[in-house]
């Protein structure tokens, strides 16, 4: 368990929010072209990284919105959490 | 409003604890983001919906509670959902929902408010205890809830009505053990 502060409500518990995985995935801009193989990429690959990790987050039982977050998945740390549509902090 | 039955309620009232079902009661959901929006729900109302998260206002019987950057609640007794909707909802400045039906407005009052939620929710009200008028979303015996800071050591919890005998039950029996 953990705290997580949202960058609307503040610090709040963790039971209140659901990860929605990875962060900064971006969309392809004509999917009709792409591969069965590229869409699956798109689509379902997913990085699973043993260290500092950037993340969406809801805060599913408070404001409901959306942010990102850079949680280190080794210990649960969180170094930075920012809004969505906010670019995300360099130093990681 | 529907002509629903609230769900009945053992109201037990304990040393320093007293619930009190607050219904009929009107609650609207308005949600906006331009400065129109702002101007023209201020002016229906006489007043300002509160910015700061986590957070209230009230004119006398009216309360607006804060509920993310670009929602809030309005609570009342009398029925103004006409006047919100036709001004705001059909010009298209924001949205205007009628959930009077969809909350159980629960009043609890009593010096041990903070100890009996603090049984059964993460959030930590050290700080929320000492501050009126503040709000906050959160869980309680893993249901949504939404709990205004009304006066010192008197809370409104709204919850939804399918959960709202369940977590009424569930306090009855926490308040005994407080």
């Amino acid at each position: 368990m953990f705290v997580i502060n949202c960058p609307y409500c503040g610090e709040r518990d963790q039971s209140e929010f659901n990860s929605g995985g990875e962060a900064h995935i971006i969309r392809p801009k004509q999917p009709t072209e792409l591969s069965d193989d590229e869409w699956a990429e798109f689509l379902f690959m997913r990085k699973n990284i043993k260290g500092i990790q950037f993340e969406r987050w809801n805060h599913t039982h408070g404001c409901r919105k959306w942010f990102n977050v850079v949680r280190d998945t080794t210990n649960d740390q969180i170094h930075a959490v920012y809004k969505m549509g906010e670019k995300p902090p360099k130093d990681y | 409003m529907l002509k629903i039955n609230y769900p009945k309620f053992e109201l037990n009232n304990f040393e320093d604890l007293n619930f009190k079902i607050e219904e009929p009661k009107i609650k609207i959901n308005v949600r906006g983001k331009n400065k129109d929006f702002y101007t023209k729900i201020g002016k229906i109302l006489s007043i300002i919906l509160p910015i700061e998260p986590n957070t209230s206002t009230s004119n006398g019987n009216l309360n607006a509670l804060w509920l993310s950057p670009d929602e809030w609640m309005i609570y009342l007794n009398e029925n103004i959902f006409d006047s919100l909707f036709n001004e705001i909802s059909k010009l298209n400045l924001g949205s205007v929902t009628d959930v009077s039906d969809q909350w159980v407005c629960i009043n609890i009052k009593g010096n041990k408010v903070f100890d009996l939620l603090s049984n059964g929710s993460p959030f930590d009200f050290r700080e929320f205890k000492n501050n009126k008028n503040h709000v906050v979303q959160t869980l309680l015996n893993h249901i949504d809830v939404t709990i205004h800071h009304k006066e010192l050591n008197e809370i409104n919890l709204f919850v939804r009505r399918s959960f709202s005998e369940h977590l009424m039950l569930w306090l009855n029996d926490s308040a005994r053990f407080i």
